[in-house]
């Protein structure tokens, strides 16, 4: 290969990663799309398994424990429906119904609440160039980030369990439905946490002065995963409210 | 040929890094188990109720608390909560981290320079490798007569599982790691790769990642092989907690890993780096990482699924609760067909790289080159199913399963043409490198040729779950990934050292390796065909032949890999010096001094050629 050593002389050759920052800017977003791209896979292999649970709806039990044996355990066991509010319950067998729709859709709404903050907080960075919204408008974004957390938390805690007595111990069981909410609610809390890292850090950031009128690039980055993980929860609850209970 | 660019350093005292000068990989380590111990600790105490769970609930929080501690102990957590909190990283802390001065122990560190990173993962390839290849050892010594007691059964089936495992992870980064680390972005005509502290990132979590996986080990008890097939997963002890979650990391790693090579190739090539102008080598690391992109969000979920079955009672894969083992099988297929291809594109690429070079030619074909790979990613994401054929799952879907398989070999076929095209009256240069090329072109088609039976359905229902498919993959791997692994390390190792790899010892090793692998599984094709099962820790008489053929062929290997050990060791200080570019090849890797310097430009180049415009000159000498 060819090289041609004189006509370039890199203005920045002190050896410095002095880099405009539109280009730091451009290679950072390049990166978030391509982990937004695997985040958006992850969900599609969630989605994937939540569904091809429900199609196959082994033994009749994508919802309900009717007819479930148990696991193998030596001795004599039974099965209940365990909603965690009351003391030891009455053995039976049991069907669950979905969760509540509800819940779910709220939790979705707080989260699309706090990405139009955290948009605005950025436009008002970017476009405005008012720093003390931005700083307002974040961390208003991140407590909403926080209360979708709970919300996510509150949901887990809802997911029926089936509670084996067996002798002294007590044993936990999901069904497909529960195990399917289980993990599709725990990788949105997981992500919703991670906004939360975010949004703290934007907010402290800006207070401390490491964001700024000109410096604005990393509110967007953080803007674009704020809002994929938006939608992510408008598709989740789309399709866990719908597509459900078989009939 | 233009001249080697000098480097001056400029002579700075600086004072940066913070914690970050405490912080190596004993402190890592330190930290990890540290960890370990306290997150063992606080779930033993919490969890001791429930017994059904409670060991594998402790075990995945002790794995965590390591791979936490790791993290926090070599300094992978440092930027983040100093971004956290608003405290960015100086100039000075930036030349700290890429190890400014450091002399050796920046090897040691959370060093963010990427040629001390790929030099990491040349010392990582090698550790996971040989970890792998002793319990290849041991297994092929339990299985050199019938009836055999080397290894107690039980650790034996753990001996499967780890080895293949370990194999795996170490092939996924044996040509990626090393060379997709300290060429790729020489290559391209970048200073580091697009983000430093990820690739740091990358190593040091394989590094923790293998830490799990080696723990498994310890603690014993995995019954079925790497594909860990559910349900029988449920049973096993908490090995499987440790296996799982070591993938789980792992997964972190090659997508951090592979989201950097995409981004550096796109957005740090220098001036007059087209596309087209691209060395092979580079579109090869591209594509496997975008494959891999695609491929490893299903390996995390599965192992996920699988802690939470074994640790929080879901039931996705244990039939009478709701779940069903074939949503496993699916979800580690759907990853695990794409990550041969993961493992395979880069050493091909490697080896398109070398071909070129020491034939003195282009790349025959190069937008062929680049079409074969790009198809043999594309297809390889619609053939999982050839890994299921015998299972029982959805037989009507066989056949359009067995038309994908069977349609990869067109671009097999692409890329093979590429190679022998680009060798075809080439003015062959026969050293090191290109021996193990010539190793790799022999073995492939075996490997190859084998994989269209097994895509044959009525064929596969004999052949599968024999040693037939054991002897096929590991043509591919061993043979083929792993010859080009190390023809691409003959190839680079003067650019990292300075030094040859000794000729002489490397060919020796070839001669083992080469032979010692038709011997092994030749013979282990016939065992397969004579219907042995594989991960068996004993077998019946009649094939008791075959498999003490394969064991001596197994110990040739190995025989071979150790004299290959030797000489990397020994030449890397006492080889026979290179200069800076011995194969007098034309890309940027080769213009830069040797070793390159830090941020290897002083000045950026302007690239006016393709790489591969050797013009009429004659370098043999
Ligand atoms: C022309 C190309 C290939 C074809 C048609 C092909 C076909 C197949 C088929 C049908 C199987 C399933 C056999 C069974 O389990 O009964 C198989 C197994 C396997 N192949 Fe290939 N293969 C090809 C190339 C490769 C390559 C390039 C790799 C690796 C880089 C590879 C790695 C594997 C592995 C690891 C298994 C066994 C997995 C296991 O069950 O543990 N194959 N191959
Ligand atoms: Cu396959």
């Amino acid at each position: 290969m060819s090289i041609d050593t004189h006509s370039h002389h890199d203005a920045h050759a002190d050896g410095g990663h002095h880099e405009p920052p539109e280009v730091v800017d451009g290679r950072q977003r390049m990166a978030i799309w391509l982990f937004i791209g695997g985040d958006a896979l992850t969900l599609g292999a969630l989605f994937f398994t939540y569904l091809y649970l429900r199609g196959v709806n082994t033994s009749g039990h994508w919802m309900s424990m009717v007819g479930y044996p148990g696991p193998q355990l030596p001795g004599g066991h039974t099965w209940a429906y365990y909603t965690g509010q009351e003391s030891l319950p009455e053995a039976t067998t049991v069907v669950t119904g979905p969760l509540s729709a509800g819940l779910n859709w709220l939790g979705t709404l707080v989260t699309v609440v706090s990405a139009g903050f955290i948009w605005a907080a950025e436009r008002a960075l970017r476009v405005a160039k008012n720093k003390g919204s931005f700083t307002l408008l974040a961390g208003i974004g991140t407590l909403v980030a926080l209360v979708a957390v709970f919300i996510s938390f509150h949901q887990l805690a809802a997911v029926p369990q089936i509670l084996s007595v067996h002798a002294d111990n007590t044993v936990l069981a999901f069904t497909a439905y529960g195990s399917s909410m289980i993990i599709i609610i725990g990788s949105g809390l997981v992500h919703l946490m991670l906004l939360v890292f975010l949004g703290v850090g934007l907010t402290l950031r800006s207070v401390r002065g490491a964001i700024s009128v000109e410096n604005w690039y990393q509110s967007r980055l953080v803007r674009m995963f704020w809002v994929w993980v938006a939608i992510s929860a408008v598709a989740i609850s789309a399709l866990t409210t719908t597509i459900n209970t078989i009939h | 040929m233009t001249t080697t660019l000098e480097h001056k350093a400029p002579v700075i005292k600086h004072e940066g890094g913070g914690l970050a000068r405490h912080q190596n990989f004993l402190t890592a380590m330190i930290g990890g188990v540290a960890g370990a111990f306290i997150a063992w600790a606080i779930s033993h105490h919490f969890f001791a109720q429930d017994v059904r769970t409670t060991s594998d609930a402790v075990a995945v929080l002790t794995g965590c608390g390591w791979i936490v501690g790791f993290w926090l102990g070599i300094g992978a957590l440092n930027a983040p909560l100093a971004w956290l909190i608003g405290s960015d990283q100086t100039r000075k802390d930036q030349l700290y981290y890429a190890g400014e001065d450091q002399g050796t122990k920046r090897y040691w560190k959370y060093c963010t320079d990427h040629k001390v990173v790929g030099v990491q993962y040349i010392v990582m390839t090698m550790v996971l490798l040989g970890a792998g290849g002793i319990l290849a050892m041991a297994i092929r010594t339990e299985l050199i007569v019938p009836g055999n007691h080397f290894v107690d059964q039980q650790v034996y089936n753990g001996f499967i599982a780890v080895h293949g495992m370990l194999m795996i992870l170490a092939l996924i980064v044996a040509v990626a790691g090393p060379w997709g680390n300290f060429v790729v972005p020489i290559m391209c005509g970048a200073k580091d790769m697009a983000f430093p502290r990820l690739n740091a990132l990358s190593l040091w979590t394989l590094v923790g990642a293998a830490g799990l996986l080696l723990t498994t080990l310890a603690v014993g008890s995995l019954t079925m092989g790497w594909v860990v097939l559910a349900p029988i997963t449920d049973q096993a002890g908490v090995g499987m907690d440790f296996f799982a979650l070591a993938i789980l990391v792992f997964t972190v790693s090659t997508t951090v890993a592979g989201v950097n090579t995409i981004c550096t190739v796109f957005t740090m090539r220098t001036k007059g780096m087209t596309l087209e102008r691209l060395p092979i080598m580079v579109w090869g690391a591209i594509i496997a990482a975008a494959l891999g992109l695609y491929a490893f969000p299903y390996f995390s979920l599965v192992e996920a699924l699988q802690i939470l079955d074994r640790t929080f009672s879901t039931s996705f894969f244990i039939g009478n609760a709701g779940g069903t083992g074939w949503l496993q099988a699916n979800l580690f297929w759907l990853m695990g067909h794409p990550e041969v291809y993961v493992i395979l594109i880069p050493a091909v690429a490697a080896v398109f790289e070398i071909a070129a070079v020491m034939a003195r030619k282009p790349v025959f074909s190069y937008r062929t080159a680049v079409a074969g790979m790009v198809g043999l990613a594309g297809l390889s994401i619609l053939v999982w199913a050839h890994h299921m054929f015998t299972t029982g799952w959805a037989p009507t879907l066989g056949g359009p399963f067995m038309v994908t398989t069977e349609l990869i070999s067109i671009p097999t076929g692409l890329f093979f043409l590429v190679l022998i095209g680009t060798l075809w009256r080439g003015n062959i240069w026969m050293k090191l490198p290109t021996v193990w090329v010539f190793g790799f072109i022999a073995n492939f088609i075996i490997a190859g040729i084998t994989g269209i039976y097994l895509s044959d359905i009525p064929i596969d229902n004999q052949l599968h779950g024999t040693m037939f498919v054991t002897a096929h993959f590991h043509y591919v791997f061993v043979g083929s990934v792993l010859f080009g692994a190390i023809g691409a390390l003959a190839f680079w190792y003067p650019k990292v050292t300075g030094r040859y790899l000794d000729e002489k010892l490397g060919r020796i090793s070839f001669w083992l390796s080469f032979i010692g692998v038709q011997v092994t599984f030749l013979a282990m094709f016939i065992s397969g065909l004579r219907g042995m099962p594989r991960r068996y820790a004993s077998y019946a008489f009649i094939f008791e032949h075959t498999n003490f053929i394969s064991t001596m062929g197994a110990y040739m290997i190995m025989a071979g890999m150790l004299v290959l050990m030797g000489a990397v060791i020994y030449c890397w200080n006492h080889g026979e010096p290179s200069g800076s570019n011995p194969w007098h090849a034309n890309s940027l890797e080769w213009l830069v001094s040797t070793p390159p310097p830090l941020e290897n430009f002083d000045v950026l180049p302007v690239v006016t050629e393709d790489p591969y415009n050797f013009g009429k000159e004659l370098v043999r000498s």
